[in-house]
């Protein structure tokens, strides 16, 4: 992609305005989706030939995961220590804390495990704030009507209503956590409008909502006396004879050995897959996002679905280089900031749904029209200087966090547009739920990104930092009193070696290993000599 | 292959709960054969037959038959058909209850018919759904039967079913505590004597015989005594369902004949170790059985060829597993589940089980010395036969044979400095 209008130029064209003409673009979404959107072209898909969902449709890259050979044998199990525990927590974003906290407030001991620190995830990301219908003139009805049409009608409806009645008591369970969010001066919430839906429902804290959520989600689970395992990346789940989900082998980065971990329920909290980087898209995904639970909980029976959808958002920064894939929250473009090609026009609904959005610009740079930065980086404008001009001061007390990144590249948002370009966000599927959370494994939770259904085919703003408040706390009260006074099951990992026989059956490559744990670029192989991470032995 | 699946999971039986297709196909010819002879016959045909019992023990069947056709003053007589498998690695009575209950139902009616029984109960892990669900299904269509009632009519008394879900507990499944168990309390094993065949449930003689021998009783009626003996190999008579799992590539039940040899059940029909791996050992008949190593791959999978050579056949379930897995840590996970199976009647057993799953979980860990791998040998020279029933025999059993077979692991595993390759370690300054 070189054929877009020089930075220069583009700069040169650009002057801050009060008011644009809106566009008139007349192409329909599901047009324009085929044409331009990274989930439509069929080059990329692949159908799964072992494994639960054998015969589905999915991701090339993320099927290679699926079916890859896992990193531990039972040989390397021998002399690992092994800990009981009521509930194991995996992931430490807020979906997991969610979980481990009701789970130990309702009396069962829960080890929480995390691959890299207590809130290194994807929640300290979201900026734009939780979707939950409390405004006057709102519904819960309207917003599942938003949730189940932004997911084009594939969204698990029981899941989405059960998600959006939730909502208020969410927020309310927040404050009572001790959460901060923006109020008017008679102490009512305040909220904003996400793209795609039909009434002001997005309550927030600034731009970084997600942050002050896991400020206080984190000392809760100090305070309730919950063990956190960090530098603990889960490498494998166990079975018991049964086929339930009985623990898991825990890697522990400090010590360089395993871990066996024996529980009587895992809540599987894992998050998405941006950093597998499909079809080469940034990402603003944090680095542990590598779809490691989608791994262990296929091998382990659950049932998946969605594996062809993900979210490109559209405004992920594109440039400087170091700095691609930053997310800019949605929030920049409720308040009314316009999307500008390079001549400086608005060429899409800004607060179309996301893939709309991301596939327009896609469009835009494809055929001639975007800002070219540099040989291989494109994209299109976002126009802050005019949100500043219409509400002076907007970006200074609503958005701290974007002035931060402008003056990580350089620039101030407030004088100068920002360049962006879709990237790579969430993934839309996942593993199959019900509404406490059980995957179709006995004793396995999964929760937040890595399930899927809630969001059907794409998700909107701030429904999932709802739907990790909500099915975390679900999860929790349900897997808590599941194992209360259940014993413990004996451990093995007999269904790695069913996974080896149907590999072997189906005569697919076992050279890949999986689950990923850190992208390529980690550079563990070379950095490190602890075997638990290397990829091929 | 042609001679798998020939008799108890035969296509033509496995037609789940459907009486009328069972009917069609697989037909009930057994039974009314049986309905036509005098009950000694049938006990006679079963004892030329040579069938025993096989949920483990290989004792000959018609000699418990005997002994309860023999209690001829009792009001009332009961058959436990024991379908409370439990054990790791057996799975041949849910595959039976569930895809073929009416062979079952027809060979408890035989059993019934020879022994003079007049309550049937069949014995269900609660765990297994299906299979409660399907001999339910069954059972309900057979007391309508006119078959039911020539049976009724036959042993002029009605015969009485039921299907009851056992406690769950894998002790259930020994034979006194069955007995606990279906008269409404916890499956706490009884002394012996006296033998259930003399009073067992309220008192009443009982039979107690697994669900894959009763199942076995039809064919023979059926084809006959001679038939039965030509199924095995060699001396052996019958098919055996075994159930082959761990690292094979096609692991799962394959009923074959009595004496089919190890590396037959494994490489021909099991497809062969999972690729890259090398033949370790198999555990046989479940984990409260023994250890077979690659030097037995000829042995012919009956009762006493496998006796033979320190081991025991048991349920015929064969546990595969390969190079790489530690042996210390598969025997701590057996002996760690009988420590959680026992009952706690027998002091011995309570704290036996325990102290030999904690001995074990230390020194699999690293932790251990020489003074606790000394102790487990004297522990099982101290422990078999002091407990009521086999439970913690079954644990000292796979302990034992996995010291015999395995030593130099054990010895291994309390040897840390050189097994992390560390033998220069030792230097203080």
């Amino acid at each position: 992609m070189t054929n877009g209008i020089p930075f220069s130029d583009a700069l040169g064209n650009y002057t801050p305005q009060r008011f644009r003409e809106p566009s008139n673009d007349p192409t329909k979404t599901r047009d324009l989706l085929e044409q331009f959107h990274p989930d439509y072209m069929p080059d990329s898909m692949t159908t799964l030939k072992v494994g639960p969902n054998q015969g589905d449709v999915c991701h090339k890259q993320l099927a290679d995961v699926l079916q890859s050979d896992a990193r531990i044998e039972e040989a390397d199990l021998a002399g690992a220590n092994t800990v009981e525990t009521d509930i194991l927590v995996v992931g430490g974003g807020g979906a997991g804390c969610a979980a481990a906290l009701t789970a130990a407030r309702k009396g069962a001991k829960v080890i929480l495990a995390t691959k890299l620190r207590l809130g290194d995830s994807n929640t300290v990301m979201a900026e734009g704030g939780i979707q939950s219908s409390v405004e006057k003139g709102d519904t819960p009805q309207m917003h599942y009507d938003d949730t189940v049409k932004g997911g084009h009608h594939y969204v698990d409806k029981p899941l989405a209503a059960q998600m959006v009645m939730d909502g208020p008591d969410v927020i309310r369970w927040l404050i009572q956590q001790g959460m901060q969010f923006d109020v008017d001066k008679y102490g009512d919430l305040l909220t904003r409008r996400a793209g795609g839906t039909s009434a002001p429902r997005v309550v927030y804290y600034r731009d970084y909502t997600g942050l002050e959520m896991m400020r206080v989600l984190r000392e809760a689970l100090t305070n309730a006396g919950i063990e956190v395992w960090d530098y603990n990346p889960t490498v494998e789940l166990l079975s018991n004879d049964q086929g339930h989900c009985a623990g898991a082998v825990v890697s522990s980065l400090k010590n360089c050995s395993y871990t066996l971990v024996k529980a009587k329920a895992v809540i599987l909290a894992t998050g998405g897959i941006g950093r597998m980087h499909l079809n080469g898209f940034p990402t603003s995904n944090h680095f542990g996002a590598t779809g490691d639970g989608l791994v262990m909980a296929y091998r382990m029976g659950a049932k998946l679905r969605d594996l062809d959808s993900f979210q490109y958002h559209p405004s992920g920064l594109a440039y400087p280089q170091h700095l691609a894939g930053t997310l800019i929250t949605e929030g920049v473009r409720s308040a009314g900031a316009y999307l500008l090609n390079g001549h400086g026009d608005r060429f899409v609904d800004e607060l179309g749904p996301r893939d709309h959005v991301a596939a327009a610009i896609l469009r835009e740079c494809e055929e001639g029209r975007g800002v070219q930065a540099n040989e291989t980086t494109s994209g299109v404008w976002l126009d802050t200087p005019g949100v500043e001009l219409r509400n002076p001061g907007i970006l200074k007390s609503r958005f701290p966090k974007l002035l931060q990144l402008g003056r990580k590249c350089g620039t101030d948002p407030a004088q100068e547009p920002l360049l962006i370009y879709p990237t790579l966000h969430y993934q839309n599927g996942g593993v199959v739920i019900d509404g406490n959370g059980c995957s179709t494994v006995r004793g396995l939770y999964c929760i937040g990104e890595v399930c899927g259904g809630i969001h059907g085919k794409n998700r909107l703003m701030g429904n999932s930092l709802l739907d990790i408040i909500s099915f975390g706390r679900r999860a929790g009260e349900h897997a808590a009193t599941e194992v209360l006074g259940r014993p413990h099951s004996n451990v093995s990992t007999e269904h790695l070696s069913e996974l080896r026989r149907q590999l072997t059956l189906a005569d697919m490559p076992m050279e890949n290993q999986g689950p990923m744990l850190f992208p390529d670029y980690a550079k563990f192989e070379t950095d490190s000599d602890y075997d638990g991470l290397h990829k091929a032995k | 292959m042609d001679n798998l699946n020939q008799v108890l999971l035969n296509e033509s039986q496995r037609v789940g709960a459907d009486f009328k297709a069972w009917k069609a196909v697989a037909d009930s010819e057994g039974l009314q054969l049986a309905l036509l002879e005098e009950p000694e016959n049938l006990i006679e045909i079963i004892r030329q037959a040579g069938l025993r019992g096989l949920g483990g023990s290989g004792f000959p069947t018609y000699k418990k038959w005997q002994y309860m056709a023999a209690q001829e003053d009792a009001t009332e007589k009961y058959l436990i058909v024991n379908g409370n498998e439990d054990e790791p690695g057996t799975f041949k009575d849910r595959i039976l209850l569930e895809e073929t209950p009416h062979q079952v139902i027809e060979g408890a009616c035989i059993c019934a018919l020879a022994c003079g029984i007049n309550r049937i109960i069949f014995y269900i892990n609660p765990e297994q759904k299906a299979s409660l669900e399907n001999m339910r299904a069954a059972v309900a269509q057979w007391e309508e039967s006119e078959l039911y009632f020539s049976l009724s009519k036959k042993t002029g008394q009605p015969v009485e079913f039921e299907v009851m879900a056992t406690s769950g507990h894998y002790i259930g499944g020994e034979e006194t505590a069955a007995i606990e168990s279906v008269e409404g309390n916890f499956p706490f094993p009884r002394g012996k004597p006296p033998f259930p065949a003399e009073s067992g449930v309220h008192g009443h003689p009982t039979l107690i015989n697994n669900t894959e021998t009763i199942a076995n009783v039809g064919h023979i009626i059926k084809h006959g005594a001679t038939w039965y003996q030509d199924q095995g190999l060699g001396e052996a008579t019958g098919t055996k369902i075994y159930c082959l799992s761990g690292d094979v590539l096609k692991p799962g039940a394959y009923e074959l004949p009595m004496g089919t040899p190890l590396a037959d059940l494994i490489f021909d029909h099991g497809g062969g170790m999972l690729v890259g791996k090398q033949l370790k050992a198999v555990f046989t008949g479940g984990p409260s059985n023994t250890i077979l190593t690659p030097m037995d791959l000829d042995v012919p999978l009956d009762f006493d060829s496998v006796a033979a050579r320190r081991s025991a056949l048991g349920t015929g379930a064969m546990i595969v597993v390969s190079e790489g897995t530690g042996i210390v840590k598969r025997v701590t996970e057996y002996v760690n589940f009988f420590a959680d199976s026992s009952c706690g009647q027998c002091p011995p057993c309570k704290t036996g089980t325990y102290y030999i799953s904690r001995l074990l979980s230390k020194i699999d860990t690293g932790r251990g010395s020489q003074a606790d791998l000394d102790s487990l040998y004297s522990l099982c020279e101290m422990l078999p036969g002091t407990g009521r029933c086999h439970l913690l025999d079954g644990a000292v059993k796979v302990l034992e044979s996995s010291l015999y077979h395995f030593k130099e692991e054990y010895e291994e595993a309390i040897m840390p400095a050189t097994r992390f390759g560390m033998e220069n370690f030792g230097g203080t300054d």
